[in-house]
């Protein structure tokens, strides 16, 4: 964000701009290459969780709302996939759009009595949004739901001549390409006026409004934001799987993706990817040795939160600037740098 | 320019505060105070620490609902405004604290200013504050004390406020920052209205063309005139 005549010059703005692309052009040419030694379905669930994680690592990292109530927002994209899927139509196309489009009425009907909240209560009643949505997809829906059965659609989901979806290969193309472009989006947010008006109400909502900006305004919109994102992984999901049950938002999966954040870096860019590798890297690891592997999984994260409370991309990255000299001299750095990161 | 903005011409006061009561719960804090402050004018509210000096400005600015009394500027009542309204109609508040953004540049500081007024014109603020212009890419979180004041100032001069509320202004600066800060205070009031909370009454004595002394959340003394305004004097209402 560069407003002002007393800016940085462009060469050095389109150098920083080259060297963010080459960073996440990096990051993803990784996560393809992990294609080729990974089974497939764990590359994909990675690439679908770290889209899952952005929005929440948006909302913790900039505007500084915890919320264990993400799941509910990524029901809302499943389950408004599948619906179209299962009842209306076959384009995966059209179901991820109304997916989104779901998620972002169910943001936009429940942020303007949420974003007022502070932040402990802003956690608890997410979590409570969460549990009224399983509930009454597994209950007070279940005409429509299936109930625990869930909605079947796999055989109904048509092929396109461009990218399958359908075909698992080909869905991957269509993840990365996701991803990429809704890690673009964060980065531009990121940098964008919104962003430090993010940042700022986080740090100080107060004085936010004394510049002449409306806080509630500022937080509605990146709720909206967030879970829109959220609700977008959810559409994938279920064009994925080719199935949606009310476990997608069970409760006991909502530390889920706040965990990934933490673990990954809260407020970094790159956090999200890194943690959803290592999570489910964990997950997928350890659960093929040991029986109880959720404990032994609880365990490392206690012990790696000790460790380093930046997350692992927050802990790395100075370390890389360091020896990259990526960072130039005399800018950011020290307290609350890793937000830009 | 909005409507309400221009609202304030010369004929009218900026801001004109009556009969203004406020409590912080059961605690009532602000007794019927009244304050007029017109175009160009430096008013400055003295006081002991609790004299309801800084709730005065928070109220005017919205932060603090009045129980009741009127605040008014130009035609316009800012009684149930909210602050960011209050700002965007030109009244901005610099806070006491002076804490800034910590985890923003100088420069994204200002660009929320700018953003906000639509006034980029930094050339003015780095005028008024040159030490700006070398801590462009310094965190909030690194600068002095008196720098942040610049910074605060600075970023709330965006947009040409008809009125700048500065609560404790001088409070823990250096002497010569102090000096500096007087200069451009004076320098402010040919084009912004300023309302001082301070207690450094050498400082008010200088610039101020009106002091209103508060003791226990009442008005106990207007002073209106040159003569009359001298530490001395202002001492006596403390």
């Amino acid at each position: 964000m560069c407003v002002s005549g007393i800016s940085s010059d462009t060469g050095v703005s389109m150098v920083n701009a080259l060297r963010w692309w080459w960073g996440i052009l990096l990051a993803f040419s990784l996560l393809a290459a992990a294609r080729l030694v990974a089974p497939l379905p764990f590359v994909i669930e990675v690439i679908i969780f770290s889209i899952y994680t952005m929005g929440c690592n948006f909302l913790l990292g900039r505007v500084g709302f915890i919320s264990f109530g993400q799941p509910a927002y990524l029901a809302a994209g499943a389950y408004g996939t599948a619906f179209y899927l299962f009842y209306f139509g076959t384009d995966p196309y059209v179901g991820i759009l109304v997916g989104v489009l779901s998620g972002l009425a169910v943001s936009a009907i429940v942020g303007p009595l949420f974003v007022r909240l502070r932040s402990d209560y802003f956690a608890l009643v997410n979590l409570a949004l969460a549990g009224i949505i399983y509930y009454l997809m597994q209950k007070v829906l279940a005409g429509i739901t299936k109930g625990d059965n869930g909605l079947w659609f796999l055989t109904r989901i048509a092929s396109n001549p461009v990218l399958d979806l359908g075909k698992p290969g080909q869905f991957f193309i269509f993840a990365m390409l996701v991803a990429v472009a809704v890690w673009a989006l964060y980065k531009y947010l990121d940098d964008s006026i919104f962003g430090a008006c993010c940042l700022a109400t986080k740090l100080n909502e107060d004085k936010l409004e004394f510049i002449g900006y409306s806080n509630y305004r500022v937080r509605l919109l990146a709720f909206v934001v967030a879970n829109t994102t959220t609700a977008l992984a959810g559409a994938m999901y279920a064009v994925y799987l080719g199935f949606v049950s009310p476990e997608i938002t069970s409760p006991h999966r909502a530390p889920d993706p706040v965990v990934v954040t933490i673990l990954g870096g809260t407020g970094t860019l790159y956090g999200p990817i890194v943690g959803a590798v290592a999570y489910t890297g964990m997950k997928d690891a350890i659960s093929k040795v040991i029986g109880n592997w959720e404990l032994f999984i609880g365990f490392l994260l206690v012990f790696i939160m000790l460790a380093g409370e930046k997350g692992i991309w927050g802990s790395l990255a100075p370390r890389l600037e360091k020896l990259f000299s990526w960072r130039k001299a005399g800018t950011a750095g020290g307290d609350g740098g890793e937000a830009r990161r | 320019m909005p409507p309400e903005r221009s609202a304030a011409t010369a004929n009218h006061e900026i801001l004109a505060v009556k009969g203004l009561n406020v409590s912080y719960g059961a605690s009532k804090v602000l007794f019927d105070v009244g304050l007029s402050v017109r175009p160009r004018e430096i008013v400055a509210c003295v006081g002991r620490n609790g004299a309801g000096k800084s709730t005065l400005l928070k109220t005017i600015a919205g932060f603090l609902k009045p129980d009741s009394g009127s605040i008014r500027s130009g035609q316009t009542s800012l009684a149930g405004l909210k602050s960011y309204e209050i700002a965007r109609m030109g009244i901005k508040y610099v806070p006491q604290d002076k804490k800034v953004f910590s985890d923003l540049t100088v420069r994204e500081n200002l660009e929320l200013g700018s953003y906000a007024s639509k006034d980029y014109d930094w050339e003015r603020i780095t005028g008024y504050f040159p030490k700006l212009k070398q801590l462009m890419d310094r965190k909030g979180g690194y600068l002095s004390g008196g720098e942040r004041q610049m910074l605060m100032i600075g970023r709330a001069l965006l947009g040409r406020p008809q009125a700048l509320l500065v609560d404790e202004p001088a409070e823990g600066l250096a002497p010569s920052i102090v000096s500096h800060l007087r200069e451009v205070l004076r320098e402010l009031s040919a084009h912004t209205a300023l309302v001082l909370v301070e207690q450094n009454l050498p400082l008010v004595c200088a610039i101020a063309s009106r002091v209103y002394a508060l003791k226990e959340g009442r008005v106990v003394a207007e002073l209106a005139d040159r003569e009359s305004i001298r530490p001395d004097v202002c001492e006596r209402y403390l």
